[in-house]
């Protein structure tokens, strides 16, 4: 049995509670973090991207879109903090396709930075949902 | 004395208002369902992120965030979370005093902020109205709440005002919701808790990139996600009463219903008496 758990929390939903883990893979800032059991403490901040539960042995693997946010690895439990987070199967292909050809009809137009910034920002998560689809399957 | 006539009219009028108010008991208890569910889905995020502060800033020496520093100004801002609907027991006139001692309390200082418009109406005699809030639907989605926070918050940098109040119904359960009044800024970090989590934290975090970049952060996120969770207990807190006020008017409503039926039914059997005994003294006289 698997000690170690993780928590993906946001301000709408319980989106994982105590599931175990092996292995999990985050997105930070700073680059993708792996952490094991045992892993020292540590608080960093998120980035836009893919978080990895890889169960072992016993239990399933399962695949999250999180956004900005924190995640806390604390006496082996992790905790992500997340404004907004999905599991792979609670993403919407359709929805997530559309707004990533809305997001590059806008981006292929002159736009202000702040806008460019914007649009850019969600074809990014678009991208990643559809990728998320895809490596769940 | 009443007719016949006259107590089946009101026993009609009156099961139409047993059905309405049972119909509107459902609905209340439909919406109570979603409003619980969305309130009990906020409270760990909420409960997590405030844990996560404490013990980062514990932990960290000489931080401070514009959110957490007394300001100077005698200026005060009370936001008050009420329903746009009435037919809710004591709901509204329970915050609306509390609101109102509130405000008798801090006098002119205070700027009451209104969402939902039945304690407006309560308390606008009374108080230094600020703006009113209104939205597309009823209720403020999450990105309608959080640009009033903003808005909000920024009165508070600003230094226009010295402190932020929400004033809600915290829900506990249907039966239970409870006026309060709570400050959301400055936000205060306990220094008891503080000098304890020191101790029983042996160790500190790695941090990435600072602990000062990711309390920046947090620190803003929380203080939306209180102003988030007040409107969701508060929506909760809304049903509940109301589910509860509609139990007790379905109650009454059957006993009133009972007690005309019982009395309709006196009278009619009072009436086939007189009635037989008219027919049977005509036939005794006849005979005689």
């Amino acid at each position: 049995m698997n000690n170690f758990t993780v928590d993906i929390l946001t301000p709408n939903k319980v989106v994982a509670k105590d599931i175990p883990a092996e292995n999990v893979v985050i997105p930070t800032l700073k680059g993708q973090i792996e952490v094991m059991k045992d892993h020292t403490h540590v608080v960093e901040k998120l980035e836009t991207g893919l978080v990895t539960v890889l169960g072992g042995a016993d239990d399933a693997d399962r695949n999250f879109f999180v956004t900005v946010g924190i995640c806390k690895v604390l006496q082996n439990k992790i905790t992500i903090l997340s404004n907004t987070a999905e599991e792979s199967h609670e993403v919407d292909l359709e929805r997530a396709e559309l707004a990533l050809k809305n997001a590059e009809e806008r981006l292929s137009s002159t736009l202000s930075d702040d806008e460019l910034v914007k649009y850019r920002r969600k074809a990014e998560r678009a991208k990643l949902r559809i990728q998320l689809l895809k490596t769940a399957r | 004395m009443a007719n016949i006539k006259d107590l089946k009219k009101k026993i009609k009028s009156t099961k139409n208002t047993l059905k309405i108010t049972s119909a509107m008991k459902l609905v209340s208890a439909a919406k109570l369902n979603r409003a619980q569910q969305a309130i009990q889905s906020a409270r760990p995020y909420a409960a997590e992120l405030e844990d996560t502060i404490k013990t980062i800033s514990a932990l960290v020496q000489d931080y401070s965030h514009s959110y957490l520093e007394e300001k100077e100004s005698d200026h005060e801002v009370l936001l008050v979370l009420s329903s746009n609907k009435g037919l809710c027991g004591g709901y509204n006139s329970q915050l609306a005093k509390v609101v109102k001692k509130f405000a008798a309390e801090k006098g002119e200082n205070l700027k009451v902020f209104y969402i939902g418009k039945k304690v407006r109406e309560l308390t606008q005699k009374d108080v230094n109205m600020g703006e009113e809030y209104q939205f597309e639907k009823s209720d403020p989605s999450f990105d309608e709440m959080q640009k009033i926070a903003r808005e909000l918050a920024g009165l508070f940098r600003t230094g226009e005002v010295g402190k932020v109040h929400v004033a809600y119904n915290v829900f506990h359960s249907a039966i239970a919701v409870e006026p309060t009044v709570k400050q959301v800024l400055p936000m205060s970090l306990d220094s008891s808790v503080k000098d304890e989590l020191q101790k029983s934290f042996p160790f500190d975090f790695k941090y990435e990139p600072s602990p000062e970049a990711i309390l920046d952060d947090l620190i803003p996120e929380a203080y939306i996600s209180t102003m988030w969770t007040a409107q969701l207990d508060s929506l909760a807190s809304e049903h509940g009463s109301r589910m509860t006020a509609m139990d007790n008017a379905v109650g009454n409503c059957k006993e009133a219903i009972r007690s005309l039926t019982l009395k309709m039914n006196k009278l009619r059997q009072a009436a086939i008496t007189t009635e037989l005994i008219e027919v049977v003294s005509g036939a005794e006289s006849l005979n005689g």
